[in-house]
């Protein structure tokens, strides 16, 4: 129930009503049902809607700062566009982009765990 | 050390790091072997997901734990899929990267998975290394088509006189083996597996052996029975164990039949031994609570009687054109009290070609097998019958189910006329004729030999308590004096008059000598 709520507020919003507008129809629909009490629950769903999002949402990691703007290039130009990426020293070298379900890895991290894999667990 | 710096020189010069884009999705939540996952839009059901424990951490954590842990994906929903994990679903986390890896679960097989105990997704569990020139194979496919396949038509002997002569079954049948706990279900299905030694390793089926559920130790005692009598050179265990995962005890039959099926398309015999569906259905029905499939009768979902008509639509006799191979299917279902007519046995016994019937009270009055004659058949299994065993076996079936009438009649009637008794006795002879201990399964030839022995009245002078030991000395007999005639049953398939008459012959020399 919650959910439902949650995801018709979400779709209605990306379909072009004004979010004010949104928002106060839902309350006072709630209101007059009698389901006010609905509404921490949709806050709920709404956050982890919102969540998943920000975990889809495009991103791009380098090894070093110096590889960003090369990054950022190679990575818009197979289709995931970010303003800024973020350094992660982890990746060894390199870069990685994520988005909506598409991972790009070309770290130096993810080529030394596949070799590793392949010669150890063979696999 | 050198071997190894080659090794890892090899690996380097021929790798190719992978520049395309993958798909992959975040894990939302995971318990109890279950993972929902937010993201992988184009996966398809029973697709394999690799669950990515190096993506967010360092390299020396991810090297630390290298083995890769698989799920399939089994409900595809509106904004994500979920998935059972296949392994370890304490090493799951939420937030944790998952993987597609374009391949529906496959599993691999080979001739060399031959005497090996694996687990539901190939892999070897009895410490014997690795296993060689394996190819991948889908576990999951289409049964065959009724173009592609040709009647049951050879027999596939079980070595168990009271089946092989009243509910034989034929190479591509399902034949059904249902009865309570403790009543000797599995023993069946082990001396079937004994018996094929005896048959000719041209034609000899090759064997699988799925344990659901089983107690590791029950599993254990098997493997070891079937190496000792030399019955692991044409068998291959696969085991999901109670302690294993609701999912590979799911999986465990398919992966079974998909090996069965390696051997049916190259053109040879395979048998494989599903022990047990009751327990495969349970584990669906717990995967499907998890995965929030709605639950039906006895809370099962509402495709568990596809689960198990599609897994035993894959036992198949195939067309001469097709190479002629076979998958025999031995499902065992295991009763409650004797109730054949819950939800899963009624549904595997509509689905099956015939079933045994086993019954606690036969098995308590001492009967082994304790087979109801009465009302375990065979719907396909004559036609793949021998000339010899149909010869000697014609009327037993019906004369075994006048004499439980009989019998049960007894214990009322206080006085009873000649032809009564004959039939009671003669009954009571051929019951104890049809037993049989664990682990002695029997050549056709010398079970048609001695049940042509017992239906020709040639038992009838020795008293019903002893036919047991006279049995036992027949066969002696017969194989010692006799294997000139048994030679020519095996080779003929049948009793031909010459045959019959030396027969004759022997078996009057047998009473003679018993009587002196």
């Amino acid at each position: 129930m919650h959910e439902s709520y949650a995801i018709a507020l979400t779709n209605a919003i990306a379909s072009g009503t004004d979010e004010a507008k949104a928002v106060d129809a839902l309350i006072a629909t709630l209101k007059a049902d009698g389901r006010l009490k609905l509404l921490p629950g949709i806050v709920r769903e709404l956050k982890k809607i919102e969540a998943k999002k920000s975990v889809l949402a495009p991103a791009v990691e380098v090894a070093h700062k110096s590889d960003e703007a090369d990054a950022l290039k190679e990575a818009a130009a197979l289709g995931i566009t970010a303003a800024h990426a973020k350094v992660n020293h982890d990746l060894v070298s390199g870069w990685r982009a994520t988005a909506k379900g598409k991972l790009i890895d070309r770290s130096g991290k993810r080529m030394l765990t596949d070799i590793y894999q392949n010669v150890v667990v063979g696999k | 050390m050198e071997s190894i710096i080659k090794r890892i020189e090899a690996e380097i010069a021929s790798f190719a790091p992978k520049g395309g884009s993958e798909e992959t999705g975040i894990v939302r939540a995971t318990g109890d072997g279950i993972a929902e996952i937010d993201g992988l839009d184009n996966a398809v059901m029973t697709e394999m997901v690799l669950f990515d424990p190096t993506f967010d951490r360092t390299l020396e954590e991810a090297l630390k734990d290298p083995e890769p842990v698989y799920g399939l994906v089994l409900n595809l929903e509106e904004d994500g899929v979920r998935a059972a994990i296949l392994g370890n679903g304490a090493k799951v986390y939420e937030g944790m990267l998952v993987r597609r890896l374009g391949r529906l679960l496959s599993i691999p097989v080979g001739d060399n998975m031959v005497g090996r105990v694996v687990n539901p997704l190939g892999e070897p569990v009895d410490g014997k290394g690795p296993i060689a020139g394996a190819t991948f194979r889908p576990i999951e496919r289409e049964a065959y088509g009724v173009i592609q396949r040709s009647p049951v038509n050879t027999p596939l002997h079980t070595g168990i006189k009271a089946i092989d002569a009243m509910v034989p079954i034929g190479r591509g049948q399902r034949e059904l083996i249902i009865g309570d706990r403790g009543v000797g279900k599995t023993q069946i299905a082990i001396d079937t597996i004994l018996n094929q030694k005896s048959e000719d390793p041209k034609t000899r089926p090759t064997c699988i052996y799925v344990a659901i559920g089983q107690k590791e130790s029950k599993t254990a005692k098997i493997v070891a029975e079937l190496e000792e009598k030399g019955a692991m050179e044409y068998t291959i265990v696969v085991t999901a164990p109670a302690s294993s995962p609701a999912a590979f005890q799911f999986l465990a039959p398919f992966a079974g039949a998909a090996i069965g099926e390696h051997f049916m398309e190259a053109g040879k015999d395979a048998l494989v031994i599903y022990d047990d569906l009751s327990k495969q259905a349970v584990a669906y029905r717990q995967l499907s609570l998890l995965l929030r499939r709605p639950p039906g009768r006895e809370a099962y979902p509402g495709d568990i009687f596809y689960l198990h008509s599609r897994l035993l639509e894959r036992a198949a006799k195939l067309s001469k054109e097709l190479g002629g191979g076979s998958l025999t299917a031995l499902p065992i279902i295991e009763t409650q009290e004797g109730d054949v007519s819950a939800y899963i046995p009624t549904n595997v016994i509509s689905i099956t070609d015939g079933q045994i019937f086993l019954l606690a009270d036969l098995f308590n009055k001492g009967m082994r097998p304790a087979i109801d004659v009465g009302i375990s058949v065979s719907r396909v299994g004559s036609a793949a019958q021998t000339k010899a065993m149909k010869k000697v076996s014609g009327k037993i079936k019906l004369e075994l189910a006048q004499f439980r009438e009989l019998e049960a009649f007894m214990q009322f009637a206080s006085d009873l006329d000649a032809d009564t008794k004959k039939r009671i006795d003669g009954g009571r002879r051929m019951t104890e004729m049809l037993k049989q201990g664990r682990g002695e399964p029997l050549a056709f030839e010398i079970q048609a030999a001695v049940i042509f022995a017992a239906v020709n009245g040639y038992m009838d002078t020795f008293a019903p308590e002893d036919i047991t030991s006279m049995e036992k000395k027949l066969r002696d007999f017969l194989t010692r004096e006799g294997g000139d005639v048994l030679g020519a049953i095996r080779e003929k398939k049948e009793i031909g008059e010459d045959t019959e008459k030396t027969l004759r012959e022997i078996l009057a020399q047998f009473v003679e000598r018993q009587k002196a």
